[in-house]
């Protein structure tokens, strides 16, 4: 091991050559993919279930560096129910939001780039096949122009940041009425304000004609992150990713947010993939429930099957290391001993090996499978691995 | 704001009086003054005697110290009277007023071009990051960037005048033809100050595009990466109008500093490049009046470019105000 981190940390200036080298070629051979003109079949798929809004199979999302390219997502296949809100929760850099950005076609390019999977949204522009199935859009296919379409229409975002996620030169108006002439056809600039002003008032926003007049910096936290999701309803999308909504909000705020984005998945019959490190707001919102660890999903189930019934030392050890009111405050709080490994160059076993406290042999193998504990959730832990014959079909063992 | 103008103006006072002062006394300080310069071969031929030159230096005013010379100086501009040029022979502020023009209108066309051709060209080059694109305006603007003036114009002179013949070498018109004084005649005398002109703006275009441009290019890549920007995807904006509207406000902003520059750079002259294709524009005469110490006519014109230079800063923090709407201009 500390060989190399040696290894990873200093680089000949020949390897590096070499990285950038590298970098340069993938990088255009992804950008010219993204700009060439493809017909629409080659960007259609087929989803797997119906009623899933998206489903993630597979998917994985890489930086070229210059140190080396460092796997972000690496062979992430989940999926979002429709009308759920589903929770990605795990440490920071372990993937979620590149995750979602890679669903949005967000992901900070040229350097970043989906290099594998498919990303399968459930559009009703599309109808279906022959024998029945439903036809989906691939995202991770779709030339950029055609993106512009689902953007800000039917997959929305918020993100983390309400104090610098909108334009400064631009008074809230502009912004919001922006969404609905881009995406509503026939809309005019005075059918465009009433309609936003309507939108400020649903998301809480008393006086919402004087900000409606407002700059962005004339706002606090809150006000402007209830913009950004009066933005993302805007365009009636059928999935919200909200990228850790309230972590720069303070507390009172954070309860705010979260009431609104439920009631606004009820009244507005979206999904929500909301993604946070926070498990209390996992537990509180949530239907479903993504563990990520190091650019993969290692437990996937319900919130009830994830809260009571934890499987991976991991979500596990999260868990133990969230305080509570009972806990005692003398005791150091726990946590998990160790790093998160270096996303470059991670061999093909457990990313979670060297700090599990469950450690068998076989761990130092192959990646662990999906391994099916009921019909609702998953796990990726040899741990669970004695009825071989529950393995659910899994790429990444392969 | 207008009591935020009114207090600048106040302060800037103050300021132009230590420049004078400061001007003054590196002037003053010069080995050779006027009359000595301007004397030295007949002092040295025996015709003019020490007692004239005294007399000279009396009349002149240099006689006396620094600081006294600089309040009779200060004097004289507070009654509004700038002096007589030593070396032009007119009042300082007619020989600047008159020989403004010209440079300013090379000035002119030289930073619009600038700015027509720089902005865009860091705005592609931002957008296109370590593409072919990218590297070749970056290296070809880098040496524009490197060249000195006089170098590149001599190098410009010898091929478009000397060996391809295309362009006059040097002064602003044609001295050997007579242009009637009707209005075409006017009209070709005109037509042929801009054939004489394509040199110089060229010159000192290729030569200022590079750090604009660099600006632009650094300044597009930061606004790219902000969050705001995202968004404006996020929205299902075109990318060409997250960049042109939403990135292009955004990088406006840095670049109001430069308004600061601007009105002295426009005004001031471009003291080498004129020099180079002789054109009597402002620059080259005070180059001219600075080796033969023309202390009244220095004084004038480094006052001249003191309160562009204010004037300018001001302006630029009042775009600051228009083009941002976070800043307020207050107190």
């Amino acid at each position: 091991m500390k060989e190399k981190k040696t290894k990873s940390n200093y680089i000949s200036i020949g390897e590096s050559r070499k990285i950038i080298r590298y970098n340069i070629k993938q990088m255009r051979y992804y950008e010219a993919l993204k700009k060439k003109n493809r017909s629409p079949e080659e960007y259609t798929s087929v989803m797997h279930d119906e009623n899933n809004l998206v489903e993630l199979d597979n998917l994985k999302t890489c930086f070229f560096t210059d140190t080396g390219t460092v796997m972000s997502v690496n062979g992430v296949s989940f999926n979002i129910p429709k009308n759920k809100i589903v929770g990605v929760v795990g440490e920071s850099g372990c993937g979620k939001s590149v995750t979602s950005l890679s669903i949005m076609q967000l992901v900070q390019a040229p350097q970043g780039q989906v290099i594998d999977g498919e990303i399968r949204f459930n559009s009703d522009n599309l109808g279906r096949t022959e024998d029945g199935k439903k036809l989906a859009y691939n995202i991770v296919k779709m030339p950029t122009k055609e993106m512009y379409k689902i953007r800000g229409k039917d997959i929305t975002m918020i993100f983390q940041e309400p104090m610098t996620s909108l334009n400064p030169v631009f008074t809230i108006g502009f912004q919001l009425d922006e969404v609905t002439l881009l995406h509503e056809p026939g809309a005019t600039k005075e059918s465009a304000k009433e309609y936003s002003i309507e939108l400020l008032k649903k998301v809480g926003i008393s006086m919402p004609e004087h900000v409606y007049k407002s700059y962005p910096h004339e706002l606090s936290g809150g006000m402007r992150q209830r913009v950004m999701i009066a933005m993302a309803i805007a365009g009636h999308p059928k999935l919200l990713i909200a990228d850790e909504p309230t972590t720069a909000l303070d507390v009172t705020i954070q309860a705010q947010i979260l009431e609104l984005l439920k009631q606004l998945q009820k009244t507005e019959n979206c999904s929500i993939m909301l993604i946070t490190h926070d498990l209390g707001v996992i537990a509180e919102m949530a239907d479903e429930v993504i563990v990520m660890y190091a650019g993969r999903v290692i437990e996937h189930g319900t919130a009830e099957d994830i809260f009571f019934n934890p499987m991976h030392p991991y979500t596990i050890g999260l868990q133990k290391s969230k305080p509570l009111l009972s806990s005692d405050a003398s005791k150091p709080l726990y946590s998990i001993p160790g790093q998160v490994p270096n996303p470059i160059n991670l061999p093909d076993c457990c990313y979670f090996k060297n700090r599990c406290n469950k450690r068998l042999c076989k761990c130092s193998g192959a990646y662990p499978p999906m391994i099916k504990v009921s019909d609702t959730h998953y796990v990726s832990c040899y741990l669970y691995d004695e009825q071989k014959t529950d393995e659910v079909k899994d790429e990444e063992a392969k | 704001m207008f009591k935020y103008i009114v207090k600048r103006i106040i302060i800037s006072v103050i300021i132009l009086i230590g420049v004078s002062f400061i001007v003054y006394s590196l002037v003053r300080m010069m080995p050779m003054n006027y009359v000595q310069i301007k004397y030295a071969p007949l002092i040295a031929n025996g015709s003019v005697k020490q007692e004239d030159v005294d007399r000279f230096m009396a009349l002149y005013g240099l006689d006396k110290g620094i600081v006294e010379g600089y309040f009779n100086w200060l004097g004289g501009v507070i009654q509004g009277d700038l002096g007589n040029s030593l070396k032009y022979g007119d009042p300082v502020g007619k020989v600047i007023t008159d020989n403004m023009w010209i440079s300013f209108a090379i000035a002119l066309v030289a930073t619009i071009l600038q700015f027509l051709i720089a902005i865009p060209l860091g705005i592609t080059s931002a957008t296109h990051q370590y593409s072919v694109r990218d590297y070749t305006v970056t290296v070809f603007t880098m040496i524009g960037l490197s060249f000195p003036t006089f170098f590149f114009a001599a190098i410009v002179i010898r091929v478009f005048s000397v060996q391809l013949g295309w362009l006059p070498d040097a002064g602003l018109v044609d001295t050997s033809v007579d242009y009637a004084m009707n209005f075409s005649g006017q009209m070709a005398k005109l037509g042929d100050m801009a054939i004489h002109l394509i040199m110089p703006i060229g010159v000192s275009v290729i030569l200022s595009i590079g750090g604009l441009m660099r600006y632009t290019r650094t300044n597009t890549l930061e606004v790219l990466n902000a969050d705001y920007i995202r968004t404006a995807r996020a929205k299902g904006l075109s990318e060409h109008t997250v960049i042109y509207k939403h990135a292009f406000r955004n990088t406006l902003i840095p670049l109001a500093t430069l308004m600061a520059g601007i009105l002295p750079g426009l005004f001031g002259g471009m003291m080498i490049t004129e020099e180079v294709f002789a054109i009597e524009g402002i620059g080259r005469l005070a180059y001219k009046a600075l080796v033969e110490g023309d202390i009244p006519f220095v004084m004038g014109y480094n006052m001249f470019l003191a309160i562009l230079t204010i004037i300018g800063t001001l302006l630029s923090d009042i775009m600051y105000a228009i083009v941002d709407p976070r800043v307020k201009l207050t107190k």
